[in-house]
């Protein structure tokens, strides 16, 4: 939990002091300088406008990485909800919810997120639109089993009988149960959101530019790739490093949590 | 086990048509006016608005939408696929051209990925813990991470620009798949081969496989009875998994090297607001997709009678 | 006073309890015996307003019986408390629910009534006995001084030294507080130790409601003389000399 914990704390400040320390502004444009390679003015080179490389990067990380975890805490919110409603609103609603959930994971969730994105207009919103409404239903199939797992046990009928305000109920016996577990898939959808928004952004479908956003830059990139390879190369290489952090927390986290289960 | 099934079709008939739902409510909402677009492609001209009015009647916009949406669906239920609204000709011809680029692409793709992760995957599991079996998910572990579009940049970056040994863009001869199918068999073999480890380790620790061993069984018939079944349920699951995996990366690597295929018509589609073509690949990518999962849901319980819902 | 009033439960198309009538005043004990499967359960589930009556009703001096808050003990204390919570904070919450401050005395005055030591109640459930778990649980039972309380199997999971000192202890409390219990039980011996009356479950329906003292000597229909004699022949019961 404590690397999770620690890598979105990394990203986090990646994200908000990145534009701090980029030494330029990304959006400045420089036609003599442009399509440089690494040098002692641009650490990570020009691009085809001339504009800062590195700069670029240090600004996008709010674009990929913060647009990334807005998207997942939405989809978290919305899924944990709708997990909660099938797990304690009767075999009816349980019934109505998870066919509605599983609608939405009938079609793969990238493709889905390309056609909206795409129909609905290029831009920052459907983007976010597009990738939250392709990712609640991992959270609600989790949030609905231990839903009803928890529904069952001695403590929640005890607190039922004493009267303790459904919040309170929700608050202290349910999230307790929920938290560890939403959280790991949680990581992988965090890290899916930043895939679907480079992703997203190289079809052209995402943030637009002059916006520095990873795959933006990437489809950028790729015009000038026989002149100057090097450009692609540090777009994609902030999506690894970011994807492979969260997913490796991940894992750990997930690895831990098996490990206190077994124990117990 | 016949309500069983049964219950799955129902729930695969109530997807779909939640699926063809979904996909009207999109077009219909889609902003901009659909016509105007259309007459646009089609005419490669500012129309006057009479036209457009003639554009918006022909393709069907202009009725409320549940009517709307009952002229929409009939001739889907019937298998009549419309024609393009841009170019007026049918659209299944040109869907089933497209499938003929992109199924080769995904059938190589995982092919690559099955050759390099089961003997990758099988070895690394003979010695549990070894440097071969660490090593293996370490590479897997990074493979995952990396997106199909960058690994792909880079393949055409290596093979193609600087080597020069293979063709990047298009797809005029056999030699233009290697290199997306390459960039595609890579990431299914990341996953694949993360998977089928756990999987074989955790069918190795069935608790009734000693007592075969006591009775004297030979290794390979243990392997070949009890375990593969066993390490075959996660395989059927994630050969679902990876069947949504492909169809994310095809997507991707389809607009990298160029390639007409199924991804292509769809975002020229969406560029274009061709509807009719639009739908026809969500449609048919929808009912693909279902009757896998259907199929797999089937697999699932002749496999291991103890699953009652795979998904719960 | 406690009124069953002709209760049945429907569970899908069975019928779980069938025209159950029985009533319980405070201060009194009444065992309700039976196998497993004759719907013990369902009537505890059923007075206390988890399940719903097809017919009948339950009462408590005439109001409906929720109104008296009765608290339950349940068989399995470790299922019965948040392992993530201490005990102290499990057993208030039937006071705090209410939103009233708990009364630290009456706390101290009830833990050595039940032999709770002090530390105890800071431990997570999973760190105490057995025993002790469900001692706490008979504590957060009475935390908030209810007239009624039912007791589901209370002592089956202990084992047989533990048993006797906690339905000891249990019979104390009852002197000390007054409220009705209502004991399920497949242990006649403790039903015929501790309660004043014997009430028999059999496929839902009450098959007699016998004095304790005299269900030993004679109970009153032939099924409650074949789980009597039952009970002496496992040795549960001892034979009156």
């Amino acid at each position: 939990m404590r690397s999770v914990v620690f890598v979105t704390f990394g990203f986090a400040a990646l994200a908000i002091f990145g534009p701090m320390i980029s030494p330029y502004d990304p959006t400045q444009i420089d036609i003599p300088n442009r399509l440089s390679a690494p040098n002692a003015q641009a650490w990570l080179g020009t691009d085809a406008l001339g504009r800062d490389i590195l700069s670029r990067l240090l600004h996008g990380a709010r674009w990929s990485l913060g647009l990334a975890f807005v998207i997942s805490v939405v989809g978290l919110c919305i899924g944990t909800l709708v997990g909660l409603l099938a797990a304690l609103g009767g075999k009816v609603t349980d019934w109505v919810v998870m066919r509605t959930t599983d609608t939405f994971l009938a079609f793969p969730e990238l493709v889905a997120a390309v056609v909206i994105a795409g129909l609905l207009g290029a831009g920052t919103s459907s983007l976010i639109f597009a990738l939250t409404v392709t990712s609640w239903m991992r959270y609600a199939r989790v949030a609905r089993a231990i839903g009803l797992s928890v529904k069952t046990r001695g403590y929640v009928v005890q607190a039922r009988l004493v009267g303790l305000s459904p919040i309170a109920i929700a608050r202290w016996h349910y999230l307790p149960s929920l938290l560890p577990s939403l959280t790991v898939v949680w990581t992988g959808m965090f890290a899916r959101a930043i895939l679907g928004i480079s992703t997203l952004g190289f079809l052209g479908f995402g943030v637009q530019p002059p916006m520095p956003e990873w795959g933006t830059m990437l489809l950028d990139a790729r015009i000038h790739m026989r002149s100057t390879p090097l450009q692609m190369i540090w777009p994609g290489l902030a999506v690894v490093i970011c994807v492979l952090a969260i997913n490796l927390s991940g894992d750990a986290l997930r690895d831990a949590l098996a490990e206190q289960d077994r124990q117990a | 086990m016949i309500p069983f099934f049964a219950g799955l079709l129902l729930r695969a008939v109530v997807v779909l048509s939640g699926t063809a739902l979904a996909t009207f409510a999109l077009l219909w909402h889609a902003p901009g006016d659909p016509a105007l677009a259309i007459a646009l492609a089609r005419y490669n001209a500012i129309v006057p608005a009479d036209v457009i009015d003639l554009v918006r009647i022909e393709a069907g916009i202009d009725a409320g939408f549940w009517p709307a949406f009952k002229a929409w669906i009939a001739p889907l239920l019937r298998g009549d696929l419309g024609q393009s609204s841009v170019t007026g000709r049918d659209v299944w011809p040109e869907l089933v051209t497209a499938v003929s680029y992109t199924v080769p692409l995904a059938l190589t793709a995982l092919l690559i990925g099955l050759m390099l992760s089961l003997p990758l995957a099988f070895l690394a599991t003979r010695r549990p813990g070894s440097w071969l079996d660490r090593g293996t998910v370490a590479i897997a572990s990074i493979g995952v991470a990396i997106p199909a579009f960058w690994l792909g940049l880079l393949l055409i970056l290596l093979f193609a620009v600087q080597l020069g040994w293979l063709p990047a863009m298009g797809a005029r001869t056999t030699a233009h798949i290697i290199l997306p199918a390459l960039t595609l068999g890579l990431g299914v073999a990341a996953s694949l081969t993360r998977i089928l480890r756990s999987g074989i380790l955790e069918a190795r620790g069935q608790p009734f496989l000693p007592a075969f061993r006591r009775r004297g069984v030979a290794a390979r018939d243990i392997g070949r009875d009890h375990i593969a079944p066993h390490a075959a349920i996660p395989f059927v699951t994630v050969f679902g998994l990876e069947l949504a995996f492909l169809l994310e990366g095809i997507v991707v690597v389809e607009v990298i090297f160029a390639r007409p295929g199924l991804a292509s018509f769809l975002v020229g589609a969406i560029g274009a607001r061709d509807f009719p073509k639009v739908q026809a690949v969500v449609l048919v990518t929808a009912i693909v997709f279902v009757v896998v999962n259907l199929l797999i849901d089937m697999i699932y319980r002749s496999l291991d009678p103890r699953i009652a819902d795979p998904h719960a | 006073m406690l009124e069953v009033t002709q209760v049945s439960v429907r569970r899908g198309s069975a019928v779980t309890l069938r025209d159950v009538s029985l009533s319980l005043a405070s201060g009194r004990t009444l065992a309700v015996v039976g196998e497993s499967g004759a719907g013990k359960s369902t009537l505890i589930n059923a007075i206390l307003g988890l399940v719903p009556c097809a017919a009948g009703c339950v009462t408590w001096n005439g109001a409906p019986v929720r109104n008296c808050r009765p608290a339950l003990v349940m068989q399995e204390p470790r299922n019965a408390f948040n392992p993530r919570m201490s005990l102290r904070r499990s057993v208030m919450e039937p006071v705090q629910a209410q939103g009233a401050e708990v009364e630290l005395d009456r706390l101290e005055r009830l833990c050595a009534g039940l032999e709770i030591a002090p530390g105890l109640l800071d431990r997570r459930p999973t760190e105490v006995s057995i025993g002790q778990a469900q001692r706490a649980g008979i504590l957060r039972a009475l935390i908030a001084a209810p007239p009624l309380v039912l007791f589901d199997e209370p002592l089956s999971a202990l084992d047989a030294v533990t048993q006797k000192h906690t339905a000891r202890l249990i019979a104390q409390m009852q002197q000390d507080e007054g409220f009705a219990a209502l004991i399920v039980t497949h242990d006649l011996g403790y039903a015929a130790a501790f309660a004043d009356d014997i009430a028999v479950l059999r496929a839902g329906r009450v098959e007699e409601l016998t004095p304790a003292r005299d269900f030993v000597e004679a109970p009153a229909t032939a099924y409650g003389q074949r789980l009597r004699d039952a009970a002496f022949a496992l040795g549960a019961l001892e034979r009156v000399a």
